[in-house]
């Protein structure tokens, strides 16, 4: 990787900075989104945290995690720090299998979206709802828990688009293209 | 000037002019109405005149409004503020508007019950997110002197209870829960007790239920359900809803019923939190109404 003027460091400096922002924008209306009305709703924040996830390192997706988690927990009411949890063991996850074995494709996100979703849905349902042993408890699973995962399985469409937008125009880029590198050695 | 006075175009003018008053002392006589060519010709005219006066009038505009486009300028600046303050006024009326209303449903259950502490109004912020059993959060917190387990209703009746409580905010399960147990009293038999909790069926419907009833009850469809106030979580005499279907359990030992809630618990705006009443048991893990 070549040396960076200060010139496009201010620029990198500049370009994260509004990057961030737009994140922390999305996530906020993400939570107020989940916390308006009561109809049933796409769980916004866990495509929102994998999208930042598989864009940054493990540190900074455990964390990205653990704050979508807590605003999960406030929204839905759960145990505060339960999604916290999960969704940070999923966020790590879900950074370390695209570094690791997937490329950074729409399907491949999408797959990953479905079954983390999928994942936090379920262990919703057995832990507030089906642990309690309620008469007929398993109407909540079908009525509930598979509607709110395909709402958050479509949604997620969208948000990997935003965030494809996003990152298009402002992540720093990692390597050099090959016209970049024959520029920079002419 | 001699010669014109006798010439015959003197003699015409004057018979013209005589002509003219004629028509004028006419017109006196017609009491108010138009003669009949004066009708004719603003008939006539009438389109042309529209127009003509149309474009005179944009005209006058347009040049009053250069003329005097700074008065106006300030006389707009001045309106609009006028209007902010009023829009301002406005909203606040509103505010207490609603307020005075709420206050107004507020003395209205306090006269029924002059025993219970009420909390201010509280606003509902939102609903538990895909929550089956419409749990929702409230404005009020312990700053307000909520508690956990306190008791919260509308004017319609019960909604719910008070779970977990923050300085500024609580969260409300409601009497479609499972995991709430309110003892009840048929208000019409005054006989029929039983315990209203919600279930996973009915909650779908927006209903509870009433289980632990004796088989051989008098209770009836469109009957109202009303707490008994003996758990010491719930005062007594406070609405929870009106009976829809009774029934026999699977067990064939109990009989049950559907309670449609007094207080439409979806659309919920604002509700009141009861503080403190006579009978209220502070150790509430010992009652039977414990969520």
């Amino acid at each position: 990787m070549r040396l960076k003027t200060p010139r496009e460091k201010r620029i990198l400096y500049f370009k994260t900075t509004v990057r961030w922002l737009l994140y922390l924008l999305i996530i906020f209306f993400s939570f107020v989104i989940m916390t308006s009305g009561s109809w049933k709703k796409p769980v916004l924040l866990v495509p929102v945290a994998l999208c930042i996830a598989v864009n940054t390192d493990i540190m900074i997706s455990a964390l990205t995690g653990a704050a979508c988690g807590f605003l999960i927990d406030i929204a839905c009411g759960r145990l505060f720090g339960y999604n916290a949890v999960i969704l940070t063991i999923f966020c790590v996850a879900s950074t370390l299998i695209f570094e690791l074995y997937l490329r950074k494709k729409f399907f491949s996100f999408m797959a990953i979206s479905a079954a983390v979703s999928f994942l936090q849905c379920w262990l919703d349902y057995k832990f507030f709802y089906e642990i309690w042993d309620y008469p007929d408890v398993e109407r909540i699973f079908r009525s509930v828990t598979l509607k709110v995962w395909i709402y958050t399985l479509i949604s997620s469409v969208v948000i990997y688009f935003i965030f494809k937008l996003i990152n298009r125009l402002l992540m720093p880029k990692e390597h050099l293209t090959i016209e970049e590198a024959i520029r920079s050695s002419g | 000037m001699r010669e014109f006075f006798k010439s015959t175009r003197f003699k015409v003018i004057l018979a013209f002019l005589a002509f003219l008053v004629g028509i004028m002392i006419y017109s006196v006589t017609k009491g108010g109405y138009s003669l009949s060519g004066a009708s004719f010709i603003n008939t006539i005219t009438k389109p042309f005149r529209a127009v003509s006066n149309s474009i005179s009038m944009k005209f006058e505009k347009n040049a009053d409004r250069i003329a005097n486009a700074d008065s106006y300028y300030e006389e707009n600046k001045l309106l609009k503020q006028q209007i902010g303050e009023l829009n301002k006024k406005l909203a606040e009326y509103d505010d207490l508007k609603e307020e005075v209303e709420e206050l107004r449903k507020l003395v209205v259950i306090k006269e029924e019950h002059p025993d219970n502490i009420f909390s201010q109004p509280a606003d509902v912020l939102g609903y538990v997110a895909n929550d089956p059993f419409k749990g929702f959060t409230i404005d009020r917190g312990y700053e307000d002197g909520i508690k956990p387990y306190c008791p919260v209703i509308t004017p319609e009746g019960v909604v719910g209870i008070t779970v977990e409580v923050s300085q500024y905010t609580s969260t409300v399960r409601t009497i479609l829960s499972p995991d709430l147990s309110i003892a009840v009293i048929c208000s019409s038999t005054g006989t029929d007790f039983g315990i209203v909790e919600g279930s996973v069926i009915t909650a779908e419907n927006g209903a509870t239920k009433l289980t632990h009833l004796d088989k051989d009850h008098g209770i009836k469809a469109g009957d109202l359900m009303i707490t008994s106030g003996t758990s010491g979580l719930f005062p007594k005499d406070y609405p929870i809803g009106t009976v829809t279907v009774t029934g026999i359990e699977a067990n064939g030992l109990t009989a049950y019923a559907e309670i449609e809630p007094s207080a439409d618990i979806s659309r919920l705006s604002s509700v009141f939190v009861i503080t403190d009443f006579d009978g209220k048991l502070e150790d509430t893990d010992e009652t039977e109404d414990t969520p």
